[in-house]
């Protein structure tokens, strides 16, 4: 055995210390060392260094260092809890997170069971095409769709409704031909008000953020239930159907309950993601309008950056931590998330 | 898990293979409608079951398409430039006026080189740091039991699969200390702050790697007389090539697509490819220049796309973390 400098370092380490290292196992610990350090130095410090200012009366960057600062202990909680535009992001955030989990629920279970039917041939390719979006940068699908739903005339879903006015203006021209013998002319509540400001209005704003978070994420769940749909056993819906079971009561009774307990766990790490959505209202419109559909970290990050409001800032910041730490309790009990670490 | 790493690394070897079954599928798709025509006409195969096939296949092609939809809009767009997109009727513009005029812009007049470069060294600090102590200490977390061991798996687990926007959090709290530091429009600090982020998933990612390294092949070198260091080098770093490269990639990645981060620390002269492609998507909320940033886009995700591509039936069958499979 050669005796590096790392094996001397140990020895010499523990002829210093009282207690036997050898359980310590130094030599491991020192090569798993340099990277937990950098990681916590940017993760935990940060955090406990936000609990620090989230208790003192802190506004800008200057007077955090600066020395400038007074101990206020939970005022700033206190504030933040009774403050109004808390409850709008913190509202909204969970809505947020709800509307957009069932729908990529709905939309990846409909998929999954698209791409696992026996009537479609060339699953295998559709399946790659399907999981697209896993493969493209974040930032690339946010302003893409960000153009799609821009306000402009000519945005690719303002074309859209313009065809569907067009189409419908055409068809009741059809109808008024042919009954000749009245006046026919299309319903006003037939036809959309053209061109649609998608990010300037709350809820249509809402609803453009539900599906950018949607498309960036369904493509996880269709491959959580692709792979659960494939373990079950084609004899379990031939007795099924041999039972005369119907198409529902397959999809009640085999389908969902061997998709339930992966769709609950995907369900955890998505809704997760979720609430730390920061990059959709950011770039579509900054949280807007009127700060309406700000999500938490969206608020959190206005405030310290834009706003200089620091100690106010790391409130919030500090509030999203605590929920994100129990979505990870959440994980931890009701999935096997960390399964490896213990048959490891 | 496990499956991800063994299948993603093999995504070197196969691709011969895979080419070939992408480049032939328009005969396989002869062959097996010859066939079917030929099962219909012998009344092997009923008209009503082959139709039934043909309506589910058309109703999937159907829903991939309406689903694709951006990702066909952002392509003819960059090759409309000048051709009158968004300024008449209809989404796109007309075939026959495709150009690459917009990419010749993005390359030539465009910052677009200059971003490349700094997302360039932001990524060579980011894969440096992070591949200098992901390797030592994947293989640690692997084959040393030590005090803590199980605790830093855990918390590496679970900021990787919950908490990653966290960064985000954090980052106001960083963001004080850089400034203050003068660190902030600094791309060797940002690509550091990369590479800490990236270390939780990638240690994780070549551990399990690891794990499927026989310990026997170890135990014969150390029966050979090779010492720790040997052990390490001749046996455990060879065996992991394929994980290292997965690796390799995840911290690419780390670097190349991030974005408030880069904007938030960054000055204009710094940016970032990110923040780039950003600031032309938000230049004006009715001229914004669509086909520029169409083509801007596509070359800024283009290296990214390509990786995931090639290895998509890998990604398919095993991005299943930590067994979610339930």
């Amino acid at each position: 055995m050669s005796t590096s400098f790392l094996d001397r370092v140990s020895a010499e380490s523990q002829r210093l210390l009282p207690f036997d290292t050898r359980n310590l196992n130094l030599f491991g610990l020192l090569l798993v060392a340099p990277g937990a350090v950098l990681f916590l130095s940017f993760m935990l410090f940060p955090i406990a260094f936000l609990v620090y200012l989230s208790m003192t009366d802190a506004t800008h960057a200057g007077t955090v260092i600066g020395g400038d600062t007074n101990f206020v202990g939970f005022d700033n909680y206190v504030d933040l809890f009774t403050d109004s535009q808390f409850w709008t992001s913190f509202g909204i955030t969970w809505l947020f997170l709800a509307v957009s989990l069932v729908i990529k629920i709905v939309v990846g279970l409909g998929l999954a069971m698209l791409l696992t039917h026996a009537r479609v041939v060339g699953k295998r390719y559709m399946r790659a095409i399907v999981i697209i979006p896993m493969g493209l940068p974040a930032i690339f699908i946010i302003t893409v769709w960000r153009g799609m739903f821009s306000g402009a005339r000519f945005g690719p879903f303002n074309e859209l409704l313009a065809t569907y006015n067009s189409a419908v203006t055409t068809l009741a021209g059809v109808v008024d031909q042919a009954l000749f013998f009245v006046a026919v002319s299309v319903p006003e509540f037939l036809l959309v008000d053209m061109p649609v400001s998608w990010l300037s209005g709350r809820w249509s704003a809402f609803m453009a953020y539900v599906t950018t978070e949607v498309w960036l994420a369904y493509p996880f769940m269709v491959i959580i239930i692709v792979s659960a749909l494939q373990d079950v056993p084609m004899e379990l819906h031939d007795a099924a159907k041999v039972d005369g079971a119907g198409y529902l009561h397959r999809f009640v009774h085999v389908t969902l309950p061997a998709v339930k307990r992966p769709v609950m766990f995907a369900s955890i790490l998505t809704a997760a993601t979720s609430f730390q959505q920061f990059l959709i209202p950011w770039i579509f419109n900054s949280g807007g309008p009127s700060r309406q559909n700000e999500l938490l970290i969206v608020y959190g990050y206005r405030e310290a950056i834009e706003l200089n409001q620091y100690a106010y800032a790391s409130a919030i910041m500090v509030t999203a931590i605590a929920f994100v730490g129990l979505f990870m309790w959440l994980a931890v009990r009701k999935g096997n998330l960390a399964e490896g670490v213990d048959s490891a | 898990m496990i499956a991800v790493v063994a299948l993603l690394a093999n995504v070197i070897g196969m691709l011969t293979t895979w080419v070939h079954q992408k480049v032939t599928w328009p005969m396989r798709v002869a062959r097996t409608t010859r066939l079917t025509l030929e099962q219909v006409r012998t009344g092997k195969r009923s008209v009503r079951d082959l139709a039934k096939t043909v309506a589910g296949t058309a109703g999937a092609i159907a829903v991939l398409v309406v689903l694709m939809f951006p990702i066909y809009w952002i392509f003819t767009a960059s090759l409309s430039e000048g051709a009158g997109l968004m300024s008449t009727e209809g989404v796109f513009a007309d075939p026959s006026t495709y150009n690459l005029d917009a990419y010749r812009w993005v390359l030539f007049e465009s910052s677009f080189t200059d971003a490349l470069l700094n997302s360039l060294i932001v990524v060579f600090v980011t894969v440096s740091v992070s591949m200098s102590v992901v390797v030592p200490g994947a293989y640690a977390l692997s084959r040393h039991e030590f005090r803590g061991r199980k605790k830093i798996l855990y918390g590496y687990v679970l900021f990787t699969q919950v908490g990653a926007g966290l960064s985000i959090a954090t980052l106001i709290a960083l963001y004080v200390l850089f400034v203050n530091f003068g660190l902030s429009n600094n791309l060797l600090v940002l690509g550091l702050f990369y590479a800490a982020g990236a270390i939780p998933f990638n240690t994780w990612l070549l551990k399990t790697f690891m794990d499927n390294i026989p310990v026997s092949y170890e135990e014969a070198a150390v029966i050979d007389g090779a010492g720790r260091w040997e052990v390490i080098r001749e046996v455990i770093l060879p065996l992991s090539k394929p994980g290292i490269a997965v690796v390799l990639v995840f911290t690419f990645l780390a670097g190349w697509n991030e974005f408030i981060v880069a904007r938030t620390l960054l000055s204009p002269e710094n940016y970032t490819l990110s923040v780039e492609l950003y600031a032309l998507a938000t230049a004006g909320q009715y001229d914004t220049p669509w086909t520029q940033f169409s083509a801007f886009a596509i070359l800024f995700a283009m290296p990214v796309a390509l990786i995931y591509f090639f290895a998509q039936s890998y990604v398919e069958s095993g991005l299943s973390f930590g067994g979610m499979e339930g």
